[in-house]
């Protein structure tokens, strides 16, 4: 009981924080809407090319990838808020009251996985607005927003194992940057497979982010979607996100004790 | 009054091999105002940490309001208060949502948590700024929220790691104020620690004086000034020879000190040297014509009654660190509370 409600005082107080700096939404999102707006734009002829999806605009195609992009790149940052506890002292505070230690984390990870979907929304309807149509409609953004929650969280743990190890915002900061784009250009986030050279198709069918992306690509255009396909993707995103999250938890306690 | 912190024989070695702490122990009764007074890397922090349930002894005992520190962690932490060295408030936060957010971690929640915590802000004197965002604050406010926060859940002990480094001297005066007054009005038992001489004699009705994780002296500011029975002139001498006198002079000076039988201690320090006498101010005549017979030229005298320096000087062979902590005069430290 404490648990939950420790987690929800501390998710609170990140929303705030988050509320009280939108420049720190507008930012991640800036890359994102860029992708949208303009690559769609750039790249609208390329589903004129042998091997892409006949039928389907670029618009529909790479939106999948964009979302992607957009919860990982965000997610990426969250180490930096933990490593910010812990300089300013913050987090040497809350351990010596009786909060519930693990609640220190799962309210940081609910205030990520909020953000991810609430930058989602906004993503989606800016595609909206371009003329995207998701092809299973409100039930099927329900499933997209659920698995982008999930994918940015796996994402989340990765960025706050690295916060509590270095103990560094700009280190941080620095690898969420790097992994960024080649992770997204070696994925079928935003070209179908067939359009890569052999090598980087090797890549692409072991990077994570090609399954998120083509979990939710099944869900957003006609035809594509797959049950089995959908949950093998869940079951994988679900894999990452519990080994992440566990590595997490135990250099969270090594920093605690 | 029973004793609230028992430590014996704490030992911290850090991963390098470092002896932060070196064996210290000590007893803090129910109540008391206790200092631990030490100079900048003396494992006051360390100690703090490790009393506060935040670090893991290497080795030792220690109890805390009758809790072991180890198999009772949790129950510690309910009755226990901390201010850690950094000023730790959330700057997105207001100071209320601060105090409140501080409140729910400590498991208290609706109208009495609020109660509290208004009650709290009027104590530091931030009823008005309450709603404001606490980075907006200055850093004796910062200093006062942080304060305030740690006193939600009502601790039966605080722990201080150095309260007032950072701070002008009237904020320091008016978090003194405060102080004096938890301990005095509501009981609670105060751990503090200072490299403050004047801090550490100001408010500390007991104290340890610690250097490299060891305790060199212990007592009340009172005795172990008293202990020193004299008053202590800091003496500087001309260096002769210019650069190639490598402390003949001062060498000099002090094999003729060691003969002046009123002397009772000379200790060399780098202000130069500092000799114990009974009577400082009838002495100074004799001191100034045996140094004139000895054709030693004196360039200052200084002539004090002892203070916690001449304590830690006395006992380790060094001063603590010189530091200019204006002195107040009481008007100005009491300035706040009329407003």
């Amino acid at each position: 009981m404490a648990l939950l409600f420790d987690t929800s005082y501390l998710f609170m107080r990140a929303l705030k924080k988050l509320v009280r700096n939108p420049i720190l939404i507008f930012f991640s999102l800036f890359q994102p809407i860029i992708f949208l707006v303009l690559f769609t734009q750039l790249f609208h002829s390329l589903n004129l090319l042998p091997g892409f999806p006949p039928g389907v605009s670029y618009l529909e195609y790479a939106s999948a990838g964009i979302l992607m992009q957009n919860a990982f790149s965000s997610a990426l940052q969250s180490g930096t808020s933990i490593v910010e506890d812990l300089n300013s002292g913050f987090l040497q505070k809350m351990l010596v009251t009786q909060v519930s230690r693990p609640a220190i984390l799962l309210g940081r990870l609910a205030t990520d996985a909020f953000r991810v979907t609430v930058q989602s929304v906004i993503i989606l309807a800016l595609a909206y607005a371009l003329g995207f149509r998701l092809a299973s409609g409100i039930p099927g953004v329900l499933v997209i927003l659920f698995i982008i929650a999930f994918f940015g969280l796996a994402w989340s743990g990765i960025s706050l194992a690295l916060g509590l190890r270095t103990k560094s915002s700009e280190t941080v900061f620095g690898i969420g940057a790097f992994l960024t784009f080649p992770l997204l250009f070696m994925s079928t986030a935003l070209v179908p497979l067939g359009f890569m050279p052999p090598w980087m198709q090797n890549v692409s069918r072991v990077n994570p982010i090609s399954y998120a992306v083509n979990a939710v690509r099944d869900l957003s255009i006609p035809g594509f979607f797959s049950l089995s396909a959908e949950l093998g993707a869940l079951v994988f995103i679900a894999g990452i996100a519990v080994v992440t999250i566990g590595i997490t938890l135990y250099l969270f306690r090594k920093v605690v004790s | 009054m029973p004793d609230i912190i028992t430590v014996k024989d704490l030992v911290e070695v850090y991963a390098d091999g470092t002896k932060a702490v070196d064996g210290i122990s000590f007893n803090v009764q129910e109540g008391e105002f206790f200092g631990f007074l030490g100079p900048n890397g003396a494992g006051k922090s360390t100690t703090i940490k490790i009393l506060t349930t935040l670090l893991r002894k290497t080795s030792g005992s220690v109890s805390i309001a009758g809790y072991d520190l180890e198999a009772n962690s949790r129950e510690i932490r309910k009755v226990i208060g901390v201010q850690s060295q950094e000023t730790s408030v959330d700057p997105e936060l207001t100071g209320r949502e601060n105090m409140i957010l501080q409140g729910h971690l400590q498991q208290m929640k609706g109208k009495e948590l609020e109660e509290r915590v208004d009650y709290l802000l009027e104590v530091v004197g931030l009823k008005d700024a309450a709603d404001k965002r606490a980075g907006r604050y200055s850093g004796g406010m910062k200093k006062r929220l942080d304060l305030a926060s740690t006193l939600v859940h009502k601790p039966k002990i605080l722990f201080l790691d150095e309260p007032t480094t950072g701070l002008d001297p009237q904020s320091r005066a008016t978090v003194w104020d405060y102080l004096e007054e938890l301990n005095k009005k509501e009981g609670i038992t105060i751990f503090l620690t200072t490299q403050y001489l004047e801090e550490a004699d100001r408010l500390c009705q007991r104290l340890c004086i610690v250097d490299a994780g060891k305790v060199v002296a212990e007592g009340s500011p009172l005795g172990l000034k008293k202990e020193i029975a004299a008053d202590a002139i800091t003496i500087t001498v001309e260096n002769r020879t210019g650069a190639g006198d490598k402390g003949i002079t001062k060498a000099a000076a002090k094999s003729l000190l060691s003969k002046i039988p009123e002397v009772m201690n000379v200790v060399d320090s780098e202000e130069g040297l500092t000799l114990y006498v009974k009577n400082g101010g009838l002495f100074v005549p004799e001191l100034v014509r045996a140094f004139d017979k000895a054709d030693i030229q004196l360039i200052s005298i200084n002539i004090s009654t002892p203070s916690l320096d001449d304590v830690f000087l006395k006992h380790t062979g060094k001063r603590i660190r010189v530091e200019e902590l204006v002195k107040q005069a009481p008007s100005a430290m009491f300035g706040r509370r009329g407003r």
